[in-house]
């Protein structure tokens, strides 16, 4: 006892002994600070503040259409398969019994089989995850292709700028890959 | 080492395992306990959600049954999926996906298949599991990093638990002479509270250490992309299983309570306890429910056009590991038996609680003494600036 | 993104989860291997494989010219072809990975 109390403190020593009690508080923050985000994403999940946080429009689709919407305004999320943007939609009220699947992609697709990402979900509120390489042209245009159930294919675009600035913003900050 | 410093070590080991920490691991005992009985705590405020019958004969609907109500109440909205609660008092919680673009869970009677009412915002059963178990922090890229903090706190509940019982010594005695002390002072008291709610939590302890270590393995593989899952990805039907029909008219999907039936017969001794329909034209119906072993759940993937089994995860599909992990979950949180195994994880979760309490309380007591002991011995020799009161505390605690 | 693999636990918790970071997205990477061969490897995002999963090789102007089914390593490999092509890893209705010509790296 006494041979530690001759010990003089190191100061980082000195500062933990202080101070790690404090930790709990910092840990009790964490909640606390995340709780208004974690109400406002219950929300968004649950529909209560629309079909996503920033509605880009409509996309006219042959005879169809569907609204656009990002489910967060933010650029898009890494994913083991690339980066991903969730993008979420609704058909429009006459056609929900017309519209057999829709998908999204970046650029014109080639086929319907290589339509792009399929949406998930009920005509009211759907999801998809939409890959965006990261050299994707700042000028690119996000395709929407519908199936209709007697096997007819419509297809539509808007602007990846007016789909989702977010997005944008993101490419721009990438850089040119090469 | 000698056999008493060695001893010692281990006591300073224990005393120090969660103390820096002490509040936080309180509140997620607090919380995993809350969350326990959080559907129960919800039956108790929100009539909404209880089963009432309307008469004493009145026989339970099937699910086709049920959701046949809902579409004759609620023609516009669409049921996304549909489940039955282990606790018969309990009514059907269905996912509906309304016009408007709101997808939220709402209570249906399982007698009748009224809409008894709609999940409040306020979600106390999800709030207290995010909290509890992720410390509500987002989930951005993988894992939450809330999720490895709770989780990582497997690690020194398991070792206080094993030098507890190393400092302890011949603990078992503690279960056939129970002592409780009353009259000799709190520091007495919280000592013996500490080593009998000890002795007699030392399975709930280990089993809720090594399912929360569990969880910080599972988001490590997750986040490293490891599966060690058996069940073969079919993430869609074929394009040429999916028949065409006329336009404006989507393919006629086989009745409800037959692919139930035909998951039914495939799955023996299954029993459907929920249904998730498909989630769009492509997309499988999944029926799912327990079989003989309660911690796990078997799914059947049926195509909704022909009743076809796409894919199957029954008990007998899985491996000797998936049998360990996947029943970790369960155990962890108790909900695999009904109510009364639900009470008695809420009761070891209160103990547990209370043993960090008291565990803090000694701690303090001892330590509040000896440092006020510290400082007046040190007040008289010298002034010496910033001791380190609380360390010598533990040291002479630990030479005691 | 499918969901499919969550079991009813997982489902329930999922509800605030991020929907991607469960998700079985398909992945999907080629090279080109000596002997003027091209090998693909296929999979999803969780980690798991691809065995048996449709891989075609499609020319510019959609004809198939190699229709492949992926091995049991998740891999296939094929010749070079002549003609400008892209690879069509196809899990089904919008679970593709396309892979143009253009991308797939040189030795």
């Amino acid at each position: 006892m006494s041979k530690v109390a001759t010990v003089p403190p190191s100061p980082l020593r000195a500062f933990w002994l202080k101070w790690r009690f404090h930790i709990n508080i910092l840990l009790l923050l964490v909640p606390l600070g995340f709780m208004p985000k974690y109400f406002a994403d219950a929300a968004l999940f649950r529909g209560d503040t629309g079909i996503g946080e920033r509605v880009a429009g409509q996309v006219q689709v042959g005879p169809w259409s569907l609204t656009l919407a990002e489910l967060r305004n933010e650029g898009p999320r890494p994913d083991p398969a690339g980066p991903m943007k969730l993008f979420n939609a609704a058909l429009c009220d006459t056609c929900t019994n017309q519209v057999k699947a829709t998908y999204l992609r970046i650029g014109k697709p080639r086929s319907l089989r290589a339509a792009g990402v399929i949406f998930f979900g009920t005509p009211y509120r759907m999801g998809a995850a939409l890959p965006v390489p990261e050299r994707t042209p700042v000028d690119a245009e996000v395709w929407v292709t519908m199936e209709g159930w007697d096997g007819s294919m419509h297809q539509g675009s808007i602007p990846l700028s007016q789909a989702s600035p977010a997005t944008i913003a993101w490419l721009n900050k990438q850089g040119v890959k090469p | 080492m000698s056999k008493k410093s060695r001893s010692k070590l281990w006591f300073l080991v224990h005393s120090w395992l969660a103390l820096p920490i002490w509040f936080f691991v309180l509140i997620v005992c607090v919380t995993g306990t809350l969350a326990v009985v959080s559907q129960e705590i919800v039956w108790l405020a929100n009539p909404d959600i209880r089963a009432s019958k309307p008469s004493d004969d009145a026989q339970p609907l099937s699910f086709g049954q049920v959701i046949a109500a809902i579409k004759r109440d609620e023609p516009q909205a669409i049921v996304q999926s549909i489940s039955r609660p282990d606790e018969s008092h309990f009514a059907l919680s269905v996912d509906l996906s309304y016009p408007d673009g709101r997808s939220v869970e709402v209570y249906a009677n399982p007698y009748t298949g009224a809409i008894q009412g709609i999940s409040p915002s306020f979600n106390f059963q999800q709030f207290t599991r995010a909290l509890h178990g992720w410390w509500l922090v987002p989930f951005t890229n993988g894992y939450s990093w809330g999720w490895y903090l709770v989780s990582l706190l497997g690690l020194p509940l398991l070792a206080s638990l094993v030098t507890g019982l190393v400092v302890y010594k011949r603990f078992w005695k503690g279960f056939f002479k129970p002592t409780l002390r009353f009259r000799h002072g709190a520091r007495i008291f919280w000592g013996d509270f500490h080593r009998l709610s000890g002795i007699w939590s030392i399975w709930f302890i280990a089993v809720i250490s090594i399912t929360g270590i569990w969880f910080l393995i599972q988001a490590i593989l997750g986040d490293n992309q490891i599966s060690i899952s058996s069940e073969p990805v079919v993430p869609v039907i074929a394009r040429e299983k999916v028949p065409t029909s006329g336009p404006g008219v989507p393919a006629p999907m086989i009745a409800l309570d037959d692919a139930i039936k035909i998951a039914s017969q495939r799955i023996p001794g299954l029993e459907a306890s929920f249904l998730v329909l498909p989630f769009n034209a492509y997309s499988h119906l999944q029926i799912g429910g327990r079989g003989w072993y309660p911690l796990m759940f078997q799914t059947a993937q049926l195509n909704p056009y022909d009743g076809e089994i796409a894919v199957t995860n029954l008990l007998s599909d899985r491996t000797a590991l998936e049998f360990v992990t996947e029943s970790m979950r369960p155990l962890h949180t108790g909900d695999f038996g009904g109510l009364w195994i639900k009470l008695i994880w809420a009761f070891f979760g209160l103990v547990l609680s209370m043993m960090v309490l008291s565990g803090l309380l000694i701690w303090t007591k001892r330590t509040a003494l000896a440092t006020l002991n510290a400082l007046k011995r040190e007040a008289k020799t010298q002034r010496q600036p910033a001791p380190i009161p609380a360390m010598q505390a533990e040291t002479s605690e630990a030479q005691r | 993104m499918t969901f499919k693999r969550l079991t009813r636990a997982a489902l329930l918790l999922c509800a605030a989860f991020s929907t991607t970071a469960f998700a079985h997205n398909p992945m999907c990477e080629c090279k080109e291997i000596p002997g003027e061969q091209i090998q693909c490897k296929g999979g999803f995002s969780d980690g798991s494989g691809a065995p048996g999963v449709t891989l075609d090789v499609i020319g510019y102007d959609e004809t198939i010219l190699v229709p492949g089914k992926l091995g049991e390593d998740s891999t296939l490999t094929f010749k070079k072809p002549a003609a400008e092509f892209y690879v069509l890893f196809d899990a089904g209705p919008g679970h593709v990975v396309e892979i143009d010509q253009a991308d797939i790296q040189a030795q």
